[in-house]
């Protein structure tokens, strides 16, 4: 018989997204103490400086050093990123699970709901929110929460409704395990490959959407260090200030390419088929 | 005591005959990683015979036939040399060589009669295709129409005109098999590979399609080549058995030798482990341990951990090759089940 | 007191609404009558979509039937109480056909079978529990391995052995087994038709034996019932039935199989 690997020799590619991936979290986590300069602080005698020893990546329209407004803004887009995914990921799995549970009209009601709620685009609900609670980095997270769940309900009702139709569940149900401890033995720990590969995914894309929404003006708001919030301010400056645009613009590039890289890698090794008999 | 057979099996080695597949040291090995999984394969199929290999799963005979026949991708020739009607193929290039053939001189039965059919077109359109591609038979002619109900017919469909006009999809799986051998019947093959062709198939299905199979290669005068893990289903069918362990050709067997003479030990044992029709629960006797998979390689016998009779020199000896391809064939260096004479 | 029957299945039948089983389009089973005595080996055959597997199924309370009754130990298990039902699942396990399915890929095998320990054997502890997974583990030929390890690192005939055990484990009284053997290999087959022969002698279960495979019937049972296309075509002592056999279909079927 034919054995899969379980682990793949990764490419240069993937090891490049492994190092990036890993620099990104290292300076979300550490960013602010490495930063050289107050990321706040505005000078408008050092304004629009170009890349230089005192200033690497220069600084903004207002003197503010844009190396260190990217090493703390790591932090907050990072932070506000995994909010929302761990957010979503506790709703929706929890209703996604709870409907293939109890299946029947329950399953049909919550799921015609999810698909309802999908039918809203993610920037509708932005500016509703920020309409309602003004223009900031928690009306964009709250935006991405509230449109988000339904992709996680569906996808963790799919992967239930699968695992639940498995022969090892029947020789649970031969044996009387209850419900709960389906969920807690059963289904989480099967369920989890297919739902890490999506997260990860989905780093990128939450990170996308705030940065787009603060870029927009509905999401984080100038002088908050968000990336997307650093590009709106550079654009009046892109003719003699590439760097304000540039530097932001090339990390969220790059964050978004490496975990995008490393979930689709992921979805390889885990992948579930990958590992039944060939 | 075992002469009676002989006279009328047309497998008899006759010197003036010609193998019409003939396969020498034959070595099959994945392309990835260049390992060798198939290794030193002999043997010879007849004219007109019916010749079976079992071997159970992970034994190489999926990964055998799929290579041989050109229908694998992840694996190559290796080494050896595959002789068709005495003409031997190219070692480069094997793979586009073999495939010519199929379809033309070899028809080929897959194991799954669902996927290996095309939902979209019709019957008749599937069969008159396979007429043109190998007779070249224009597909609208009412030569090929007529060609092809007659086929229908020849494997045994009901309303052959009214099958023709179908899709697949309005048949069940026995005859939708028989469309299938319809189709590789179509191209007068010489030689006919039959791969799991039943399996998939329930009891009734599967001995109707088996008969139907050998009545047609009987009457056609085809050889055919039958891969199956169902020893008993092989040794009612067959002339000659190959059997498959490891990745080691091990015993090439006329059929009516298992449980009349000493055979192979692997063999053997295979065979006191299938719950046959005559055998009581003290007649099943289990190989202790697990099967080994393919890639074993040529350095002592693959079945030597699980062999009663295994001595060191079974481990050590290196592969014994079917090299004359006479009727029978034992790989065991104890010399169990070689046939003399 | 007349031996009372374990399992006693009268007139039951089974319909199931068309297209929610695609492979059961306007299949129904029954009435089919079906008794398995304390101590007996009592195979149901017949071809798939004769309806076998459903009244494994049902045999196992895992779907329900529509008329008639089935009886446990002479209790209607409809009128069956919460507790009772509980109960059932200690006295009746099944052995599935895939051996690869019908374990949990994420829980070590020592932890599949500690399960059914932990539900229906309370009073062990922890240490008492991890020894009797050991013998479990032990009685079907896999004393040398490590519970520790996952299914994927068992091969098929293993992971049937891994099932049987985790269906021992509650100290069953009956044994359902539903194709055990068809997915294997058969010389792997054969290991496992001697284990099956060995719990029978040394635990003197009652087996119900689910199997299209009537020479391993033939060996294994001591009463048979044939079944074609939901009913019950032909029944008897396994050694009559499967050597001379009264109904036609039973009859071809024989004269089919290799």
């Amino acid at each position: 018989m034919l054995t899969t690997p379980r682990s793949y020799p990764k490419s240069w590619v993937e090891w490049t997204a492994i190092v990036i991936a890993a620099i990104i979290v290292l300076t979300a986590v550490f960013g602010g103490l490495l930063a050289p300069h107050d990321p706040l602080v505005i000078d408008f005698r050092a304004k629009l400086l170009p890349p230089s020893g005192t200033h690497w990546m220069g600084t903004d329209g207002a003197g503010r050093d844009v190396l260190s407004r990217l090493l703390t803004g790591a932090q907050l887009t990072l932070l506000s990123t995994l909010s929302v995914i761990a957010v979503v990921l506790v709703i929706g799995c929890t209703i996604g699970i709870f409907s293939a549970f109890v299946g029947g009209w329950v399953d049909n009601l919550l799921m015609r709901l999810a698909d309802i709620w999908l039918g809203f685009p993610p920037l509708i609900l932005a500016l509703g929110f920020a309409a309602a609670m003004g223009a900031s980095l928690q009306a964009a997270i709250w935006a991405l929460v509230f449109s988000w769940w339904p992709t996680y309900a569906r996808l963790s009702r799919m992967i239930t409704k699968d695992i639940l139709s498995a022969k090892y569940i029947a020789a649970a149900d031969t044996l009387g395990v209850p419900a709960w401890r389906k969920v807690v033995l059963y289904v989480l720990p099967n369920a989890f490959d297919v739902l890490i590969i999506q997260v990860t995914l989905d780093i990128a894309a939450v990170m996308l959407a705030i940065s787009g929404l603060s870029f927009i003006g509905v999401g984080a708001q100038i002088p908050t260090p968000e990336w997307g919030a650093m590009i709106a301010d550079g654009r009046d400056y892109v003719r003699n200030g590439w760097w304000i645009v540039i530097f932001p613009g090339l990390a969220i590039f790059f964050t978004a390419l490496s975990f995008n890289i490393i979930g689709d890698m992921l979805r390889r090794e885990l992948d579930p088929t990958s590992q039944r008999r060939a | 005591m075992m002469t009676a057979p002989a006279p009328e099996m047309t497998t008899e080695t006759d010197p003036a005959m010609t193998p019409l597949l003939d396969l020498s040291d034959v070595t099959i090995a994945l392309r990835q990683n260049d390992r060798k999984m198939v290794t030193g394969v002999s043997l010879s199929v007849m004219p007109r015979e019916v010749f079976g290999i079992v071997g159970e799963s992970g034994s190489g005979k999926t990964l055998f036939t799929r290579t041989v026949f050109g229908l694998h991708e992840d694996t190559y020739l290796a080494g050896g040399t595959v002789r068709f009607n005495g003409r031997a193929l190219p070692l480069n290039g094997y793979r586009r060589a073999i495939k010519k053939m199929l379809g033309k001189e070899i028809g080929y039965i897959p194991q799954d009669p669902y996927s290996s059919l095309n939902p979209s077109m019709r019957v008749g359109r599937q069969l008159t295709e396979a007429l043109y591609l190998s007779k070249g038979y224009p597909m609208r002619s009412q030569k090929a129409q007529d060609a092809a109900v007659a086929l229908l017919a020849e494997v045994g469909i009901p309303e052959p005109e009214l099958a023709f006009r179908q899709y697949p999809d309005q048949f069940s799986g026995g005859m939708r098999q028989r469309i299938v051998i319809a189709i590789a019947l179509s191209q007068d093959p010489e030689l006919m590979i039959a791969d799991e062709p039943t399996t998939a198939l329930d009891a009734f299905t599967q001995r109707r399609i088996m008969d139907l199979i050998l009545e047609r290669s009987r009457t056609r005068g085809l050889a055919v080549l039958l891969i199956s893990h169902n020893l008993e289903l092989l040794r009612q069918s067959v002339d000659r058995l190959g059997v498959l362990y490891g990745g080691q050709l091990l015993n090439v067997a006329a059929t009516a030798d298992i449980g009349a003479r000493e055979i192979h030990p692997y063999t053997q044992a295979l065979f006191d482990c299938v719950p046959g029709r005559d055998k009581r629960l003290a007649d099943i006797a289990s190989i202790p341990g697990e099967p080994v998979g393919a890639g074993f390689g040529t350095t002592g016998c693959a079945f030597a951990g699980r062999c009663a009779f295994a001595q060191d020199i079974c481990r050590s000896a290196p592969l014994v090759t079917n090299t004359d391809r006479g009727t029978g064939f034992s790989a065991c260096v104890l010399g169990k089940g070689a046939r003399h004479g | 007191m007349a031996e009372q029957p374990v399992i006693e299945l009268l007139e039951l039948t089974k319909s199931f609404s068309s297209g929610a089983f695609v492979q059961n389009r306007s299949f129904a089973l029954g009435p089919v009558s079906i008794t398995v005595n304390s101590g007996e080996v009592v195979g149901i055959l017949g071809e798939s979509g004769s309806g076998k597997s459903t009244v494994a199924n049902v045999i196992m309370r895992l779907t329900g039937f529509d008329e008639g009754s089935y009886h446990f130990r002479g209790a209607d298990v409809r009128a069956f109480t919460k507790a009772d039902s509980f109960a059932f699942k200690s006295k009746v396990q099944i052995i599935f056909q895939d051996p690869y399915g019908s374990l949990n890929p994420r829980a070590t095998v020592g932890a599949s079978i500690r399960e059914a320990l932990i539900l229906h054997k309370r009073h062990l502890s922890r240490a008492q529990m991890d020894a009797r997974v050991r013998e479990l583990l032990a009685e079907v030929g896999l004393g040398s391995e490590d519970p520790g390890r996952y299914p994927h690192e068992f091969s098929g005939g293993q992971r049937q052995r891994i099932a049987i055990a985790r269906a021992l484990a509650v100290e069953p009284e009956v044994l359902v087994c539903d194709e055990p053997l068809s997915s294997l290999d058969v010389s792997i087959q054969a290991q496992v038709l001697e284990l099956f022969k060995s719990l029978i002698e040394h635990r003197n279960l009652t087996m119900v034996f689910i199997s299209h495979d009537l020479n391993v019937s033939r060996l294994l049972c001591d009463r048979v019932y044939v079944m074609h296309k939901g009913k019950v075509v032909e029944k008897g002592i396994a050694q009559e039935v499967l050597t001379n056999p009264q109904h036609d279909y039973t009859r071809q079927l024989l004269e089919a199989v290799y």
